[in-house]
């Protein structure tokens, strides 16, 4: 047994080896998730950022589809073949479904989600589009035009997977993706070949390219950005820009065909 | 490895351990501080004794004592007040200890696991200490019979009538060098080594050394006879006897001297009648006894001196 | 009295100043003893007004926000539309509780007027009737009589009040009284039962109101938050303590954790010390409990808090005291990491608890790391234990019945020679009751030859059997493995040894020395890497193994990393391996304890031929082991696959690899030592080894590791670098002391030869585990909570039938790591679903998950899917029923008894009983058969589109079960379940929701409807399912026919 001056001594001793093992987790703040109103952009000052996506050789060439799960598809396709939607190139390489965005530079910066909603089909056994880009919160569309029931099955990473079937020229289904991710898969269990791509950001800085490859970033505020291009074979690749006020920059994107 | 100052101040800070470091000062203190009033009054009988016509005037016994001085004084105030002190002293002594002293409780005894070392109240520490000198019989029965039975036989043998009621070393001088070898040099002492000097396995730890449980010591403990060569129990057992007997001789005739010492004490030793003298005697080997074994065994790690299938002395 | 000198000391000296002193001391030491008595020995007292303040802080800060909440509530419309209606209805009622009012307020009026007379009256009578009765002679009796009725009869004059207001004078006898006096009462009960008839249906309303505005408001409301203000106001500091008297525990934790008291803070709200502002302070213990629901199944009233967390609840004069964290305490308070430690103390039975993730962890970690291999632990793994008392059972039941047998027959005799009739018949009864028990010992006999069959397929050893080592290894490799283990393969379970050169030598002799040398398995052909690896990679090899090293290893971390495989292994031996793992060289007979090889076959001219259908001994007599004890399962592969995955295998090999030549290895004097040296590490329990199967565990027993005294933890050389608080390495232990349990295990297993530092010569053995400090942390948590409880019986858990189940089945889940493909339990992930093999589109590739398997699949069927995966005696290299999934459900040739724990787990899980009876479902009329057809052959109706149809050219692109497994493996209440809206049961699979749609109580299939459908209104779904429960393979063949997706040959037209 101690005197009590060390007994005290000990006690605070031991009151401090319980602050050591504190309630950390427990001095998280539970700060309300509150949408802080967007940060207005100076039209005056805004710059663009734009340029065109080229795939670096031959484009593999399209696989076909064998549709015969569904007869209906067949029929539709009985003469000219579904081929495979994963690479398509327009005149001297420009490459189509690339998805260009703004990755980095716009963190502190909150963006209105659009009213309108994009709009996705199942027309011909096929999603149209083939790689589709929205953002966070704004609604989408699943129409289906064809005769046949699809079902829509979203494999996302980080947001709330799901799958609606949808008969012949069903009420369309609307949805909507909460948290950014490039890209998220879509396909259809039924047609084992559908498939499509679902781009989700935080901000309106995005385009998806057409054939002839272009793209244009409109109405960026000034700063440094990191842009990248994403593409569902070749992968990613990202580019650094740094936009003055007004200013128009270019830049190239390239990917190997591989 | 000594210097573990850590150690001893566990050690004395323990709460039993307190009234023994308190003895540890107390007992030579009030030694002392008689032994002072005691001197003080042979000189006064002294005195006394060289000039009758003061001894008839003269009543305060005590020291100092100049003439013109008050022969008596009044117990109020002059001793209350003394004693009014003393008791608030002792008050605050007592409340300070019951704040800062908890009462040594420790975890439920558990029947699988003897504490290490397992000691018993500070006031039975002698006693626990003697059985490391004597079989368990011995030390844990017969000496502490005899001790009391001694003590009880005092005043029988006791036929010296001087000293009463005032302190003197020079009319009691036997009786007191006794006490100070029986109680303080014996008793005390063997308490103060139970409490401070034996830690773990009852092993000898020098104060400041380290209570280590891994300690590992080794000593051998003989028996007096095989000393001698001799291993046959029998002989042992003669062998034994004979030397516990010749120490009964040597030892009787050291107390005998002891009587004869001074004039005083042979006038005493006359006085006395032959029981009163052999209680005395045997009162004082078994006695001196004590610090005999004690010797044998720490000096020269002898455990017994006579072993028979009974009992071992 | 003469005159004093003055220099006499004793009558000169003063004393005052001495005096005064001491007496101001006194006053001090009773000023100190005082505040002792107040404060020093009750600290709680400032905590509590430290947390009142603060807490009130809190509730005010809460108000506003509460406030608006409420409002929120309040402004709703449905809750405004319902306070209208509260009004509404007190409106109508309010004119006729008018009346009522008036008259019942008349009525008292009255009563109270004659009330008094009445009372005074009838004690009056009452008395005079008693003495009547007891008036002895005739005569009184008459006389009283007389002034009985003389009183009843006298008139009372009483002035009544009456509706207007006014009093009326009445002259009443005592009868016409009582009538009056009764009927009022009468009146007054009518009227009081209208008014409550009248409120009720307003009581109704405002109960639907609160209940709404309960129902929506979040947290506490404003007047709440207010009067727990005003009760933190009012609290006192006082003691508050749990006394639980039939587990002895008095805890007083509450008297500083306060919010922990339910009377302070309400279960309701979670506090914490960010909440009260201070999260940084490390003296706040002011957070309620951090789960509640904790609590809600461990009401603190009935387990105090000591019984979980520990520490001395009745200790309230210090922190330290109060956590018990001194040397005389030996229940201190579990340090947060190893807070669950107090789970399981009671909960020892469970193999996973819910909420307590470090102790599951600890408990897998002493089972899968092979600790139990040398430690044995009470219910862990005790197959072994289990045989051999199954064996002993069964000696003595044949004693038994020798003896019986041997006394029928003298029974019999003394009945043929017993003196009457019934002394002779009881005699025969008795005869033939012998005669039947032994039969019913042959029984039970018969059943334990089951369990010791059942026991000898589920014994299995952690480490691979090294009986086979010399076909298996590579010679070198050998002793450098066991010097090098970890360096070779840092996951391995198998520990460091620390050995020197010539011990490593002597193992490594006697391991090879001591291994079967044949008959060697047969010369194998090389395949083709390529589509090896293609192999590894789909057929769910990875759900165990892991490929590569270190960062980019990928895979289970369950079996072995295989990344250097190709530098130990014999190529011929792998294909073996690979095609059925459980393959011996010999069979091993546990009787003789040899392993038999094909002369002990031939002795009896038997072929050398062994496996689970050929498992007894030559002599037909006993059992024997003819399987490795390894849980690695048969994949059912072909021949060439298994070849092209070892020879892929072989390839996986540190470029340039060599080992030193090691001509030792079959130098014969070294096997003795290696022998001493293996009995000495206990090798054998963790490897199957020749001549060493029967060895025991070497460690000491963990069972109640946690509750022994610390002396008995030899911390040797440390002890006093423990107590003083330093560190192994000399450095300052941040925890102070670490003289405890605790601390000895985690240096312990921090380093296992840590106490032999300062020793000449190392005593302890122990290897050490490759474990990095989570996992140490967890095997701590684990050992300490091992404790033999001091709470009474009824607290410790004992689970019930269906919880057994789970517990039972666990270990069976866990022992053959089928989590390594399926997902069992809620929030639990399978290694495969986290391979990128498996991410995104690809998922549904993913073997299916088994959460709700029990309430899926017939129980009888999953027994016999789980023997024979293929569900096919000819046609095996497949899966049964996802036969185009890649993944391969492997064959673990269970055992019965592992059978029947996995089905009864799944049904548990799933809250299913057990057995299981199939439902009759209602057989479909020839119209409803029709129906069922169009609507399932319907362009609409996508079924036949993924589900399997038999038909080879459709089962190519299918992607679910085909609809023939039905009957006979679903349940049909899960069925329907499942196609109203499957991601409910399995998120992410490929069956999509929304195939159906509710109209009215309904189901109704969602898109345009077959003609034949024109007015039925039964639930279309249920019909469906009762289609499918009786379909017949003519019956499919013929909708294949029908249905649009062609690729099915047309049958119908």
């Amino acid at each position: 047994m101690k005197l009590r001056l060390p007994y005290a001594a000990a006690a605070l001793a031991c009151v401090f080896a319980l602050a050591g093992c504190g309630k950390k987790e427990e001095e998280a703040t539970k700060a309300p998730v509150s949408q802080p109103a967007a940060t207005p952009i100076n039209p005056a000052t805004a710059g663009i950022v734009s340029g065109s996506v080229k795939l670096d050789g031959a484009a593999p060439k399209a696989a076909r589809f064998k549709t015969d799960a569904d007869a209906y598809c067949q029929k539709l396709h009985a003469s000219a073949p579904l081929v495979s939607e994963e690479v398509v190139t327009g005149e001297d390489g420009s490459l189509a479904n690339v998805i260009v965005y703004v990755k980095t530079g716009l963190e502190n910066r909150t963006f209105e989600t659009p009213k309108d909603a994009v709009v996705l089909d199942q027309n011909g056994c096929q999603y149209k589009p083939h790689v589709v880009a929205l953002m966070a919160n704004q609604s989408i569309d699943i129409t289906n035009s064809d005769d046949t029931t699809h079902n829509i099955h979203p494999t996302p990473k980080n947001n709330r997977d799901w799958n609606k079937s949808q008969g012949p020229k069903a009420a369309k289904i609307t949805d909507a993706f909460a948290r950014e991710e490039v890209a998220i898969p879509v396909k259809c269990n039924v047609h084992s070949w559908m498939k499509s791509y679902v781009a989700v950001f935080k901000h309106p800085y995005f385009q998806v390219t057409t054939t002839n490859g272009s793209f244009q970033l409109k109405n960026l505020p000034p700063g440094d950005y990191t842009i990248e291009a994403w593409h569902e074979k070749y992968g990613v690749t990202e580019q650094k820009v740094t936009v003055g006020p007004k200013e128009t920059k270019k830049i190239d994107f390239v990917f190997k065909a591989s | 490895m000594l210097g573990d100052w850590a150690q001893l101040w566990e050690i004395v800070s323990t709460p039993d351990n307190v009234p023994i470091v308190a003895m540890l000062f107390l007992v030579p203190f009030y030694t002392w501080y008689w032994w002072r009033q005691a001197k003080a009054t042979d000189q006064l009988i002294g005195q006394l004794e060289a000039d009758p016509q003061m001894a008839k005037t003269h009543h305060r016994k005590v020291f100092p004592f100049k003439t013109g001085w008050d022969r008596e004084v009044h117990t109020w105030p002059y001793l209350m007040r003394i004693e009014f002190l003393a008791a608030i002293i002792v008050t605050v002594i007592l409340m300070v200890w019951a704040i800062t002293l908890n009462a040594p409780l420790e975890e439920p005894a558990n029947p699988n696991l003897t504490m290490n070392p397992a000691k018993a109240p500070w006031y039975f520490l002698g006693l626990q200490e003697m059985l490391v000198y004597f079989d368990p019989w011995i030390a844990g029965v017969v000496m502490p019979t005899l001790i009391i039975v001694g003590m009880m036989v005092i005043p029988y043998f006791d036929e010296n009538p001087l000293g009463n009621g005032y302190y003197t070393f020079k009319q009691r001088k036997f009786a007191i060098w006794t006490y100070l070898l029986g109680f303080n040099g014996l008793w005390m002492l063997m308490i103060v080594i139970g409490t401070i000097i034996r830690g773990p396995g009852w092993q000898w730890f020098w104060p400041t050394q380290t209570w280590d449980h891994n300690r590992l010591i080794f000593e051998v403990n003989r028996d007096l006879h095989t000393l001698f060569g001799i291993h046959d129990r029998l002989l042992a057992g003669i062998f034994g006897a004979v030397v516990v007997g010749i120490y009964f001789v040597v030892a009787g005739y050291a107390a005998h001297r002891l009587c004869m010492a001074t004039p005083f004490t042979r006038k005493i030793y006359q006085r006395m009648s032959l029981t009163q003298t052999l209680l005395l005697q045997s009162m004082l080997i078994l006695m001196f006894s004590l610090p005999v074994k004690i010797a044998l065994r720490l000096l020269f790690r002898i455990k017994y001196v006579l072993v028979t299938p009974w009992f071992n002395i | 009295m003469p005159e004093v000198q003055s220099d006499d000391p004793i009558l000169k000296q003063s004393y005052a100043n001495a005096i005064l002193v001491s007496s101001f001391l006194l006053v001090l030491t009773l000023a100190w003893a005082l505040y002792q008595e107040m404060f020093g020995l009750r600290p709680w007292r400032f905590y509590q007004t430290r947390f009142v303040a603060a807490y009130s802080k809190y509730l005010e800060g809460q108000k506003p926000k509460q406030k608006a909440a409420e409002e929120a509530i309040v402004k709703s419309p449905e809750y405004k539309s319902l306070m209208e209606r509260i009004e509404a209805a007190q409106k109508a009622a309010e004119s006729r509780a008018q009346e009522i009012r008036s008259e019942l307020a008349y009525v008292d009026r009255r009563n109270s007027a004659l009330a008094d007379t009445f009372m005074t009256e009838r004690a009056r009578i009452a008395a005079l009737v008693y003495q009547t009765e007891i008036s002895s002679s005739e005569s009184s009796r008459k006389s009283r009589k007389a002034d009985v009725d003389e009183a009843r009869n006298t008139p009372l004059v009483l002035d009544l009040p009456t509706r207007d207001g006014k009093t009326e004078r009445k002259t009443l006898t005592f009868p016409q009284l009582e009538a009056e006096f009764t009927g009022l009462k009468d009146r007054k009960a009518t009227l009081t039962g209208e008014q409550a008839r009248l409120s009720n249906g307003i009581r109704d309303l405002q109960q639907q109101a609160k209940a709404y505005f309960e129902d929506r408001m979040v947290g506490l409301t404003v007047s709440q938050l207010g009067s727990l203000q005003t009760a933190a106001k009012k609290l006192d500091p006082v003691i508050r303590q749990i006394n639980v008297g039939s587990a002895g525990l008095v805890d007083r934790c509450q008297s500083c954790h306060v919010a922990m008291d339910p009377k302070v803070v309400p279960a309701n709200l979670v506090l914490t010390k960010a909440d009260l502002g201070m999260a940084k302070s490390g003296d706040a213990p002011f957070s309620s409990h951090p789960n509640p629901e904790l609590l809600k199944i461990h009401d603190p009233d009935k387990f105090g808090c000591s019984g979980c967390h520990g520490g001395n609840g009745r200790a309230t004069n210090s922190v330290e005291n109060a956590h018990g964290r001194y040397e005389h305490w030996l229940w201190p308070l579990y340090y947060k990491e190893n807070v669950e430690a107090g789970c399981q103390s009671c909960h020892a039975a469970d193999m996973v608890i819910e909420q307590a993730t470090v102790l599951n962890r600890g408990k897998e970690l002493y089972r899968i790391k092979g600790c139990i291999g040398c430690h044995r632990y009470e219910g862990f793994d005790n197959e072994g234990e289990q045989l051999l008392s199954a064996r002993q059972t069964i000696r003595t039941l044949e004693q038994q019945k020798k003896d019986l047998e041997l006394n029928v027959p003298r029974v019999i005799a003394e009945a043929d020679h017993a003196a009457d009739n019934t002394t002779a018949q009881s005699l025969y009864q008795k005869a033939n009751d012998m005669r039947v028990t032994t039969s019913n010992i042959d029984a039970r006999i018969e059943q334990l030859d089951h369990r010791n069959a059942s026991l000898m397929r589920e014994e299995k050893k952690i480490g691979p059997s090294l009986k086979e080592a010399r076909m298996k290894l590579r010679k070198e490799w050998i002793p450098y493995w066991i010097e090098h283990t970890h360096e070779f393969r840092p996951t391995t379970k198998m520990p460091q040894f620390r050995l020197t050169k010539d011990e490593v030598q002597a193992l490594a002799a006697f391991v090879w020395q001591n291994a079967l040398t044949g008959p060697v398995p047969a010369k194998q052909s090389p395949g083709n890497a390529e589509k090896g690896k293609q192999f590894v990679e789909t057929r769910g090899c990875l759900a165990c193994h892991a490929m590569g090293e270190g960062a980019n290893a990928v895979g289970g971390t369950f079996a072995a990393n295989l990344s250097r495989v190709g530098e130990k292994d014999n190529f011929d031996y792998l294909v073996r391996w690979v095609r059925n793992p459980r393959e011996r060289t010999r069979p091993y007979d546990p009787i003789a304890r040899v392993d038999l090889g094909p002369e002990d076959y031939s002795k009896f001219n038997k072929p050398f031929v062994f496996d689970l259908d050929h498992d007894r001994s030559p002599d037909g007599k006993h059992l024997l082991q003819v399987q490795l004890p390894t849980v690695m399962p048969n994949l059912r592969l072909t021949i060439e696959e298994s070849r092209d995955i070892a020879s892929y295998l072989i390839t996986l090999r540190h470029a340039g690899a060599s080992y030193p030549p090691a001509e030792f290895m079959d130098d014969a004097k070294l096997k003795d030592k290696g022998r001493a040296l293996v009995k000495n590490y206990g090798c054998a329990s963790c490897h199957e080894l020749s001549g060493l199967e029967e060895e025991g565990r070497i460690g000491t027993e963990l069972t109640t590791e946690g509750s022994k005294p610390i002396e008995r933890l030899d911390f040797a050389l440390l002890t006093e670098e423990a107590k003083r608080g330093e560190d192994p390495d000399g450095k300052k232990s941040p925890r102070g002391s670490w003289y405890d349990q605790k601390g000895f295990f985690e240096a312990k297993l921090k380093q296992t030869n840590v106490f032999d530092k300062g020793r000449l010569t190392a005593q302890l053995k122990m290897p050490q585990p490759g474990m990095e400090l989570p996992d140490r942390t967890a095997l701590v948590t684990f050992l300490l909570g091992s404790v033999d409880q001091q709470l009474p019986q009824e607290y410790i858990y004992k689970p019930g039938d269906a919880r057994h189940d789970i517990q039972e089945g666990w270990w069976v889940v866990t022992k053959y790591n089928c989590m390594g493909c399926h997902n069992v339990r809620i929030g639990q992930q399978s290694v495969l679903s986290g391979l990128p093999q498996y991410q995104g589109d690809t998922k549904d590739k993913l073997p299916p998950q088994l959460i709700g398997e029990g309430a899926r699949v017939d129980p009888a069927w999953l027994a016999k899917f789980l023997e024979n995966p293929s569900l096919s005696t000819t046609d095996t290299n497949r899966n049964g029923v996802r036969s185009y999934l890649a993944v391969r459900m492997p064959t673990f040739s269970f055992s019965d008894g592992e059978v029947q724990k996995i089905v009864r787990f799944f049904a548990a899980l799933g809250s299913q009983s057990m057995p299981y009876m199939p439902p009759k479902l209602e057989p479909l009329t020839d119209a409803e058969r029709t129906m069922a057809r169009d609507l399932f052959t319907h362009p609409a109706a996508p079924c036949l589109k993924c589900h399997a149809t038999g038909v080879p050219a459709h089962d190519a692109s299918a992607s679910a079960p085909n609809f023939l497994l039905t009957r006979e493996r679903l349940k049909p209440a899960w069925s329907y379940r499942w196609i109203l809206d499957p991601s409910r049961i399995a998120p992410g699979t490929a069956m999509p929701s929304g195939l159906f749609r509710k109209e009215g109580d309904v189901w109704v299939f969602n898109g345009q409807l077959p003609a034949s459908f024109k007015g039925y209104t039964k639930d279309q779904a249920d019909l469906l399912i009762r289609y499918l429960f009786q379909l017949t393979p003519e019956e499919q063949r013929m909708l294949v026919g029908r249905s649009p997706a062609p690729g099915g040959k047309p049958a119908g037209q």
